[in-house]
């Protein structure tokens, strides 16, 4: 077999394009995702008994299925379902932060219950309702604790989102793909798309570790 | 004549089978302090954390000042007027000492920030931590954590405070240290209802001294009527134990 570097550096311009846009469609997924996973936690935690139903049916239909299977329902079910057809992008990103979002809820849900039931019970004989007391001491200390499973969730995303090149968006893994069905070099670009794969998780990883240090000594 | 604060009647709480408090008709009067002993288990602590609904009651009735209570709907009208101070001081750790005493009176009090840390201010000094109003919790030893944890109920203003067992998380050398803060409150006139293994406290600052066993009031008097002349055979065998 030959190493051909050439094909690697003619086609580093649109694997980082693909990357940039991997960046992204996680970056947005986990953003919505944490939006959707902080609502999720909060409304399992309250005593509306329909609500708590929808988001434990939520939390675990979403962790019970694979993300390919969400893919496939949002960009070839929900068409069927609407009568129009969904957006590549469109179905990228609502599967990966419908998929992120219940992650992220047990994520909340586990940083939540970590803190010590004393705090409620400090704040809530202050005469703090349940809310205030929730914002202004449970989630502060909890969101520290949670920086480190966040990081996690993002690398995964990162490394997930790659099952959306089966929908023929165009992100890392799929202009890996075509760039192969053009050159057959199937060797080096494989290896290529994976090297920026472990650059990107491995940055991200840095960075979540120099988040975690930083809150560990301001609190 | 004092006028009741606290009356409570009739008073059951049940954890699942599990019958707790199995009838309690206690009245707390205007200043008074009131000392609550007894062997673990015994269902004092949870008398006193049903006061302010920290645990629901399973039934009888509390009234606050002629207000009844009735759970969740006027529950922050009262814990408003009660404070707690916990066995584990349960302070703030995210927050400086003097963010721990300020939040409380301007969230639920609506306290302009100016006014909250004067307030603050004034309970420090009283409490002998002015100089730590900066500092994290974790900075602090038990002891001192104990007194912010006083400064920071006496922040709401309260007409009565409620102690669990609020040195017996202490090490030794420190339990006087807040027992001191303690007495100066009941000299101030505070209303007070104390669970607390300090038979000294009790003895000496207490108005009147409950013995709760099996989930009943089994006795109660003055100190020196309890203490000493014990009528009960479970308050003799209990006090026997102890003393």
């Amino acid at each position: 077999m030959n190493f051909n570097l050439e094909i690697i550096t003619n086609a580093m311009p649109l694997l980082l394009a693909g990357a940039g846009i991997t960046i992204e469609v996680s970056a947005l997924s986990v953003g919505f995702g944490l939006a959707i996973g902080c609502i999720i936690s909060l409304i399992r935690m309250t005593s509306i008994k329909p609500l708590r139903w929808f988001g434990n049916v939520y939390v675990d239909f979403i962790r019970g299925t694979p993300l390919l299977v969400q893919i496939f329902l949002v960009y070839f079910a929900l068409p069927a379902l609407i009568g129009h057809r969904v957006d590549a992008f469109f179905a990228a990103i609502s599967a990966c932060s419908i998929n992120s979002g219940a992650y992220v809820a047990e994520i909340f849900r586990g940083g939540i219950q970590s803190i010590d039931k004393g705090q409620m019970e400090a704040g809530r004989s202050l005469g703090m309702t349940w809310w205030q007391t929730m914002r202004f001491i449970i989630l502060p200390q909890a969101f520290k604790r949670i920086i480190p499973p966040l990081g996690n969730e993002f690398i995964a995303m990162l490394k997930d989102s790659s099952l959306v090149s089966v929908i023929g968006f165009e992100e890392l893994t799929r202009r890996g793909q075509l760039i192969i069905a053009r050159t057959y070099a199937s060797f080096e670009i494989w290896l290529a798309v994976a090297l920026i794969y472990l650059l990107m998780t491995f940055a991200v990883a840095r960075l979540v570790s120099r988040l975690e240090r930083r809150y560990d000594t301001s609190r | 004549m004092k006028t009741d604060f606290i009356k409570i009647t009739g008073l059951k709480k049940n954890f699942g089978d599990l019958e707790v408090l199995k009838g309690i008709d206690l009245t707390v009067a205007e200043k008074e302090v009131v000392v609550i002993i007894g062997p673990s288990g015994s269902g004092k602590s949870t008398l006193l954390r049903c006061i302010n609904y920290l645990e629901e009651p399973t039934g009888g009735s509390i009234v606050f000042d002629d207000i009844p209570l009735n759970g969740e709907a006027n529950i922050n009208e009262v814990r408003k007027e009660v404070g707690m101070v916990f066995q584990r001081f349960n302070l703030f750790p995210h927050m400086t000492v003097l963010e721990n005493l300020v939040l409380a009176p301007m969230k639920v009090r609506h306290m302009h920030r100016d006014e909250a840390e004067k307030i603050a201010k004034e309970y420090l000094t009283k409490v002998g931590l002015i100089e730590k109003s900066d500092a994290y919790p974790e900075q602090l030893s038990g002891g001192q954590q104990q007194r912010v944890a006083i400064a920071r109920a006496l922040c709401m203003r309260p007409k009565a405070l409620l102690f669990d067992e609020p040195t017996s998380a202490l090490d030794p050398e420190m339990i006087n240290e807040v027992l001191d803060v303690m007495k100066s409150l009941a000299n101030d006139g505070m209303t007070m209802v104390v669970v607390t293994h300090e038979m000294g406290f009790a003895r000496e600052v207490g108005d009147r001294v409950l013995f709760v066993d099996g989930g009943y009031i089994v006795e109660q008097g003055t100190p020196d009527e309890v203490f000493s002349h014990p009528k009960e055979e479970r308050t003799q065998s209990f006090l026997s134990k102890i003393l």
